[in-house]
This record gives structure tokens, sequence and C-alpha cells, in this order.
């Protein structure tokens, strides 16, 4: 494109979300920026950037997580086996979120459990917080119990989200599994249980072994493969889900190794409402305004004035 | 104090990511490289203990953990030293002057060295001697300090008989790092690789031989502070415990985002309220010696 069609600076770059108005389309996910505060330690990186940032992991009860090692870098990715370490709903509720800079983005909640019981009360603890959304994680690959065990079998899944329904006002995004036949039917199960948003994709499962002690590198053996190597993985199943969240309005926060403002536009293309960044971040934690800036000359050069004009127009 | 027990003071904008231009690369025995780079803000920032995250090469983008040997805050310049065992490491080593390394630092709780009345024992091993020489620099003149290394290949630095005496060492370990000795700190050197003018055995054992040698009272005011293979922190622990010299140790372990977001990096700490892990990136990389239960 010679021309430009609209100049950068009126370009609409905020995003709406599960009835959320997010100041631009980038999330940063959950497990990649701690509880909230981490990359503002950067110079450069402003909140201002971000549409929400996304908690780490959080159960009931206190976790430690897995022994080390807990992440290793693979071609064109990495592994990681954190096991949810966090401390608790109730100190992050108590001692954390108090003092996130609620003015600069919003925060969202990424709930975990083991039982159904653990969800529905993690549920209800956040619904009392500043947080603007809670993220259900029914995908996690490095626990033993919950996580992708709820996320692989739609009945399951949506038993998940039906008990966390009733505890919170707060939409509620279901985080999903690829390691899965059929994410449309998973997503089509959740959607009809009361989830106001998807997550797509979480990581999968995958292991790397070092050939002189022939051990697995990572503590937990196994680890969810992230980066961008799983890019084209996570496309496939935006665009398989995309078609049943549509139906039912429902938006999806596309993610999956987006790395530059070329990787954005394709998950936004795909239907992504909300890009997230994880594993981008560790190669770049300056990544969030290279990308708001190049996405904005994009949508200038094709005529667009705003991101939310781009969500979804894949031509098949 | 677990993962989300930051204290929650203001630390933003206290690291720097800058284009990092290779100044000079030098090659030593052993697949040691010394790399000089231009880094102007954590030349003016770092301190002793902390390390900079490196973008090794286009291919293999999750960065690597290099720690800080020398800053030059006037010139802007920093000094790595890291041997090529891995294949970031390898790449790393491929740079050449010119090359341009995505790098973010200064990152890191550094070696506490404020208590100038205190005599700092340092013992560094194989690429565990780089904070050693940075601390080393930073307290010469100021505080008592010796400098013990070990090394299993030829040391990447010129060596010269020491001019200092200490105490409990054999007159014929003689040899010491140049560098120190012009700014007026004592060093001795290590291995078992039969070296003249080293002490034939692990660096411990001859920090050991110093420790013992000084009056009781000396030792009182002692600290030692140690990086190295896992091996030697152990010995070094124990030394700890054998001579009531508390020790501070600087951790390595595999690092995602370098910055404290992904909790990937974490070591085992014991603390007043039970155990926990522990982000070796933010956290550490340095921890008290008695905090961690793996060198109990
Ligand atoms: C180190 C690490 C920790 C993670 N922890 C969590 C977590 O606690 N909860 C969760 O829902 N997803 C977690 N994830 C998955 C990410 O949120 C994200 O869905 C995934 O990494 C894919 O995006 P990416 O390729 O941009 O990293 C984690 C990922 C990484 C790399
Ligand atoms: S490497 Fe991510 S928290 Fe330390």
């Amino acid at each position: 494109m010679s021309e430009q069609l609209n100049p950068p600076t009126q370009i609409d770059l905020s995003a709406s979300f599960a009835g959320l108005k997010l100041q631009t389309p980038l999330v940063l996910l959950s497990g990649c920026v701690g509880f909230g505060e981490e990359y503002t330690r950067v110079e450069g990186f402003s909140n201002a950037d971000i549409g929400a940032v996304i908690l780490k992991g959080t159960t009931l009860e206190p976790r430690m997580g897995n022994a080390p090692h807990r992440v290793y870098e693979t071609p064109s990715g990495m592994l990681n086996a954190i096991g949810l370490q966090n401390p608790g709903a109730r100190h992050v509720i108590e001692h954390i979120l108090p003092h996130l800079p609620h003015h600069e983005t919003q925060f969202w909640a990424n709930a975990n459990g083991s039982t159904l019981e653990e969800y529905a009360e993690v549920a209800r603890l956040f619904d009392d917080s500043p947080v603007t959304a809670i993220e259900i994680n029914i995908s996690c690959p490095n626990v033993k119990a919950g996580g992708v065990h709820f996320g692989n079998n739609a009945e399951m899944a949506a038993r998940v989200v039906a008990a966390m329904r009733p505890m919170t006002k707060k939409p509620l995004i279901t985080k999903l599994s690829p390691n899965n036949a059929d994410i449309a039917e998973i997503a089509r199960c959740c959607i009809e249980a009361g989830s106001d948003g998807l997550s797509v994709i979480n990581t999968l499962v995958g292991m790397a072994i070092d050939i002189e002690s022939r051990r697995p590198v990572i503590g937990n053996i196994s680890g969810g493969l992230s980066g961008p190597a799983i890019k084209p993985v996570a496309l496939w199943k935006i665009h398989q889900t995309r078609a049943v969240a549509a139906k039912h309005d429902i938006p999806i926060l596309g993610q999956g190794g987006i790395c530059s403002a070329h990787d954005g536009i394709e998950f936004a293309i795909a239907g992504s409402d909300a890009l997230g960044l994880g594993t981008g971040l560790f190669y770049d934690p300056l990544l969030p305004a290279k990308i708001l800036g190049e996405l904005r000359t994009y949508l200038g050069n094709h005529g667009l004035s705003s991101y939310r004009e781009l969500v979804g127009t894949l031509e098949v | 104090m677990s993962l989300a027990d930051n204290d929650f003071t203001p630390h933003r904008n206290t690291i720097f990511e800058e284009q990092a231009e290779v100044l000079a690369r030098v090659e030593h025995p052993g697949d040691q490289y010394i790399l000089r780079v231009k880094a102007a803000k954590t030349a003016q920032h770092a301190q002793p203990g902390q390390f900079v995250h490196i973008r090794v090469s286009e291919a293999r983008p999750l960065r690597r953990p290099i720690s800080i040997m020398l800053t030059n805050p006037e010139k802007g310049t920093v000094d790595l030293l890291f041997k090529a065992i891995g294949e970031g490491t390898r790449e790393l080593s491929q740079r050449k002057q010119g090359d341009l390394l995505p790098m973010l630092g200064p990152i890191g709780r550094p070696f506490d060295l404020s208590d100038l009345n205190k005599r700092y024992v340092l013992i560094g091993g194989g690429v565990g001697i780089p904070p050693m020489i940075f601390a080393a620099d930073h307290l010469a003149g100021k505080a008592d300090v010796v400098v013990f290394a070990g090394s299993e290949v030829a040391f990447p630095f010129s060596l010269r008989p020491s001019q200092f005496l200490l105490p409990g060492i054999a007159g014929n370990t003689i040899l010491a790092i140049a560098s120190l000795e012009s700014r007026g700190v004592a060093s001795r050197l290590a291995s078992n690789a039969d070296m003249y003018g080293c002490y034939q055995g692990h660096v411990p054992n001859l920090a050991g031989e110093y420790l013992r040698a000084l009056k009781e009272s000396e030792r009182a005011r002692t600290v030692m502070l140690s990086c190295g293979p896992h091996p030697m922190l152990h010995a070094v622990a124990r030394l700890s415990r054998e001579t009531g010299v508390a020790a501070q140790l600087s951790l390595e372990e595999h690092m995602a985002c370098g910055i404290g977001g992904c909790a990937g990096c974490v070591v085992k700490t014991k603390e007043a309220g039970g155990e926990y892990y522990r982000r070796v990136c933010v956290d550490g990389p340095v921890f008290p010696a008695e905090m961690l239960p793996e060198f109990a």
C-alpha cells in the first residue's frame, strides 16, 4: 500500500471485551507477568499500552509450585512447568491487589482449582475485589489435579464454568486447552454454561531430554510449550472457535506465540478481540509499544480507523 | 515470604533495555570469552552481584543471564566473562566487534557490601569468578578484601606474583590477579590442574586455610561472598558452618523473563514462615547461605 488512508494518530486502538472497554487490545498473559508490577521495572514499559494484565494463576490455598528446572528454551519456543506457584487467593486480594495501579490499566484474576468447589470459592473471593474479570484456567498442563483434566472434557469444562457463574457478576473468561480434539464443542459448552469470553490457546504439552544425564530437563518431566512454535496451532484453534463464539457474540482473547505486530494482526483477522502476550515479552519486554506503533500504521494503510474493524475479517 | 510478597516500594524503571554494542571480544583457553560491550545505563547503575540478560541471537530469542565482571560508568562499558558451555553461550561467544546485543540490565539483588568495617573474603570458581572481580573492585581501598579464585583451565586474566602476604597461605601459592593487585587487593589462585604458583586443590580449601589462620577477633568481622559451581558452593557453605563466618552465595538457574514475571528460575528457601521457592533473578541471585536448605 503506498497511500496512507488514515493518519495513525486518529486510529482507535481500544478494544471491547465481554462488556469491558480495554484501552488497547494488548493483554499480558497469566504466568508471564507475576502479580502485575514486574514489567514496570523496565524503563520504557508503560501500563498505558496495556489493555489488561492477567495475574498469575491463583488457587484457594497457597501453592509452592514445582521443583526446578521449570523453564527451558526449545526451537522457536520454550517449555515451562511452574506448577501454579501462588500465595493463595486471600493473600492476593488482601496484600497484592490494594497496591496495584488500577488507574493505569485493568487487572484480571486467573482462577484455578483441583475441585469444582475450589474454583467456585476462588470466584467468590475475587468477586469482592478490584479485578475487572476472572479468567478460568481449565487448561494448565502442569498440575496433578484439575487444570487440563477439566479442560479436555466438554462436560467437565462446562461444570467448572457453571460452578463459578453464580459466585460472581464479573465477566468470566474460559481459557481453553489446545490439547484436545474438538475445541469448538468445548467452547460451545462453556458459553452455554455462562462464560462471557474465551482465551485461546493455553500451552501444548511437551518435553525435552538432557542427553548427558538422560533425564527430562524439566523437573516436572513434561511442560507447557509456548512461543512462536505454537502460533499456527493457536491460529487454527481460534479459527475453529470463532464460528461458535461469534454466533453467541462472545469475544476471544487470542494468544500463543505473538511476538510482533504482524503476528498480532494475523490473530486479529482470525477473530481475536484482544491479543495476549506471554513468551513474546520474555524475548522483548518493550514489545507492547512496538506492536501498537506498527498496528496503527497497518490499520491506517488499510483504510481502517479502529482495531475493532479488523477483528474477524478473515476471508475464506 | 513467597513469590507474591514483593515489597511494593517503587522498583519502577530500574532495569534498562539497551542495544549493547560489542566493543571487544577476547578468547581465552577453555572456551572462555570476555566481551566488552557499550551499555551506558547498565554501566552506570550496576552493583556487584547483578547480571545482565542477553538475547544472544535471533535464532535463540530467550535471553541468557550473564553476570557482570566490571563496569566503567564514565565510558559506559560493561565487561562480561563467560564460558561457551551451552548452545546459548556458544552463540554469544561468536558475536563480533560491532554486533548489537539486546541486553536487559542491571538485574538482581546484589551482594550486601554496605558494612565497610567487615573483612570480605571472596571465593569464585570458574564462571563464578566475574562477580568477585566486580565486588573486589567496588571494595578496593574502602574495606579489607581478599579474593580466592579457582579454575581447572587457564585463568583468563594476567597474573603476577603477589606483593601481599596472607596468613595461612603457603609461600609457593604466590600468583595473583594482576588487575586486582594494582587496585591494592590481595588474591590467590587454586586449581586441581598442576598450575605453577597456584594452590593445588579446591578453592574453598584454600580459603579455609586463610580463614583458620585469622585471629578469632578478625574472623568475627569476616564475611564470605561466593559464586561458582554447586559443589563449590556446598564446600563454601560447609566452611561457613565450620568457621562461623557468614556466607552470601550467588546462584544460577535457567531463566525465562529475568525480571520476576514467570517464577521460572526458583531456588528453595527456608524462612520464618516455612519453605518457599524464591526467584533467583530478582529475589536473588545473591542469598544468605543459611536461607538455602540445599546448602544446609
Ligand atoms: C512461564 C509460564 C507460566 C504460565 N502460567 C500460567 C498460569 O498460571 N495460568 C494460565 O492460565 N496460563 C499460564 N501460562 C500460559 C500463558 O498464559 C499463555 O496462555 C501461553 O504461554 C501461550 O501464549 P504465549 O505463546 O504468548 O506465551 C503460562 C505460560 C508460561 C510461559
Ligand atoms: S526468570 Fe522469570 S521470574 Fe526469574
